[in-house]
């Protein structure tokens, strides 16, 4: 049986990116995205709760206490993802009947065995959807357009950078197949970057440890890659009053303004305005994706870590994922991150290799939207595991059906013997059993090695 | 450039305090700072979202005894009519007793999958090749000098002396 809405929602650890496509009306088919926090947010000012999509209610922004159902990237409190779930499927936002419904959700990249049984909980044994589909976000990024702007069909070798808010991770894909032995994690997230401001901030100029909200905007409103470090701080040091670095963030004034605002030169501050001077912090922050150990983190930055993981790719296929690296999630936003990226890897690259980073309009939906083509385009009620098949065998039945770090095993087995056994027909996009075939990357693509 | 005087100064102190943090030390500081990094809040209040005693947050541990009240009970969204529908013992029991990561990741078994699955474990990034670089930490610039008590580093005459007097041993904020 076909559901005629189905619910898509990328469940971000601090934002969830949702919407609902509806087979029997087409022109309902348009991808409609809402966005809201993930979390359980204590107000001090009025004393209240706001649970999620209420956040927006929410008119005094200072010192919110946050309760979030994701610790270090991973669903932990279903307490409050409960609550924000009820919310969010209740009529005050999308408004569905769930038993009538079909699911699809993100989960975080290698989630635990245990903790996904309890997704299949929830959705079967609490909300009771019709049926449902998990998998990681940069599993339906090749059926958006991050890799195939316009009507290109993407290659088949793409490598996915998703930095969001808890960490960073590298993905690399053969023929819509995860490649789960070389994906990399960099524990390196918005949610780090933001703490890391409030700390910095709050040593050299006003107390901030409690305003994460506030430090969040600054963070996003000043921020930037740099692509030369060591000048930046140069260019600060020398000239602290006069130079093109030095932002002033005016703290916002919550009688007034919900965020704060970088002053223009014509911008006066009246005598209550405060000010946060924001000067090499604009970029040492964003540059801990690149230089973790500038914290001390014994991690690789995010350009050795992309090289690390197509080493561990087949040999062969390697110079197409130096050509198609796709960017999404939050922290790729920063001004300057692609730049920095691609003359790192540039560096890194092997010469006689192309090196190609792709971006989108909207880096924080790419995934929702590759979601909701991926509904469209597969045979989605054939990937799903229905409440029948729940209560027939339990988690086994997700287990057998997604596809995951998990039976990754054969996998790379497969791709390292490089047998291409395959009766695939090119209509059928939704075959995600297909196996890489290299025979079919070497000649689908030509344009990979230049010289 | 602070004046040649103080960077002798400095780099005397430098030389003289070499061993005198032990790396370990220095590692359990760069652990705790980095778990600190990981807080959903700085301050976790005494009294909890709703008025009852809260476990904190980000690295919570069980929730402490049955009789812990949940959020997603007491708020009802949408139509008020709607059926209360009865929650299965494992929805409860998810919602009650809420584990942490290393707790959920211990329980996984996924530490004892043969070494050629890849798992959370290991996916992290690997070590950086490239050597570290000092920036101070209390103005951020290029750091020249370490101090001699806790190793942290700094930049230059006026930077240790507010490293000094502000969070040299022991973190301050
Ligand atoms: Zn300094
Ligand atoms: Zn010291």
């Amino acid at each position: 049986m076909r559901s005629s809405t189905i619910v898509v929602l990328d469940n971000g650890a601090s934002t969830i990116k949702a919407g609902i496509i509806n087979n029997e009306r087409d022109e309902d088919i348009q991808d409609k995205v809402r966005i809201i926090p993930n979390a359980v947010v204590r107000s001090k000012g009025d004393k209240s709760t706001y649970i999620g999509h209420e956040m927006e209610r929410c008119r005094d922004y200072s010192a919110l206490h946050y309760r979030l159902p994701f610790e270090k990237g991973y669903l932990i409190d279903w307490d409050a993802q409960k609550a924000v779930w009820d919310g969010l499927f209740s009529s005050e936002v999308l408004g569905i009947s769930a038993a009538e419904s079909s699911l699809l959700i993100t989960e975080p990249y290698f989630n635990l065995p245990n903790i996904q049984e309890v997704y299949d909980q929830f959705v079967f044994e609490e909300y009771e959807f019709q049926s449902y589909y998990r998998c990681t976000p940069a599993s339906v990024i090749p059926f958006g357009q991050l890799f195939s702007p316009g009507a290109a069909p993407p290659a088949e070798c793409t490598l996915v950078v998703d930095s969001g808010f808890s960490f960073t991770h590298v993905v690399p894909i053969i023929d819509r197949q995860i490649q789960w032995y070389a994906v990399k994690r960099l524990d390196v997230g918005g949610k780090l970057l933001t703490n890391q401001l409030k700390e910095v901030a709050s040593y050299r100029q006003w107390n901030m440890m409690d305003e994460t909200y506030i430090m969040n905007h600054a963070k996003e409103s000043c921020c930037y890659v740099s692509t030369n470090f060591l000048e930046d701080l140069e260019i600060c040091r020398s000239n602290p009053k006069r130079n093109n670095i030095t932002q002033e963030y005016v703290l916002p004034n919550f009688s007034i303004s919900r965020n704060g605002r970088i002053r223009q030169p014509e911008d006066e501050l009246t005598p209550t305005d405060q000010v946060l001077v924001m000067e090499n912090e604009r970029f040492s922050i964003p540059e801990l994706l690149f230089r973790p150990d500038d914290i001390g983190l014994e991690q690789s930055g995010l350009s050795a870590t992309i090289a690390a993981s197509i080493m561990l790719l087949p040999s062969d296929l390697q110079g197409m994922f130096w050509a198609n690296i796709g960017l999404i999630g939050g922290n790729t936003k920063f001004k300057g991150f692609r730049q920095r990226l691609f003359s790192e890897l540039r560096s890194l690259a092997p010469s006689e290799f192309e090196v190609n980073i792709l971006e989108c309009d909207s880096p924080l939906t790419e995934a929702f939207h590759s979601g909701c083509a991926f509904v469209k385009d597969t045979n989605f009620s054939d990937l799903v595991v229905t409440r029948a098949e729940y209560q027939e065998s339990g988690a086994n039945a997700s287990r057998r059906k997604f596809r995951d770090w998990q039976i990754s095993e054969d996998n790379s087995k497969e791709s390292e013997k490089g047998k291409a056994k395959q009766g695939l027909d090119d209509d059928d996009m939704g075959q995600l059993s297909r196996k890489p075939s290299r025979t079919k990357v070497r000649t689908g693509n030509t344009s990979t090695r230049r010289r | 450039m602070p004046p040649k005087k103080a960077r002798e100064q400095a780099s005397r102190q430098v030389n003289s305090a070499k061993q005198v943090l032990a790396p370990e030390v220095i590692a359990k500081r760069t652990r705790r700072h980095l778990d600190e990094l990981e807080r959903s809040n700085y301050a976790e209040p005494s009294i909890s979202l709703l008025g009852e005693e809260e476990d904190d947050g980000a690295g919570g541990k069980y929730a402490k005894g049955r009789a812990r009240q949940t959020i997603s009970d007491k708020r009802h969204f949408g139509d008020p009519s709607a059926k209360k529908k009865k929650t299965s013992m494992n929805v409860r029991t998810a919602i009650l007793y809420r584990k942490n990561l290393a707790t959920l990741i211990e329980e996984s078994g996924i530490a004892h999958l043969p070494p050629n699955v890849p798992t959370y474990l290991t996916a992290a990034a690997p070590p950086p090749v490239i050597p570290p670089r000092l920036l101070c930490s209390v103005c951020g610039y290029k750091g020249s000098y370490r101090c001699k008590k806790c190793s942290m580093p700094y930049c230059d005459l006026n930077c240790e002396n507010v490293h000094n007097e502000t969070r040299c041993e022991r973190r301050v904020i």
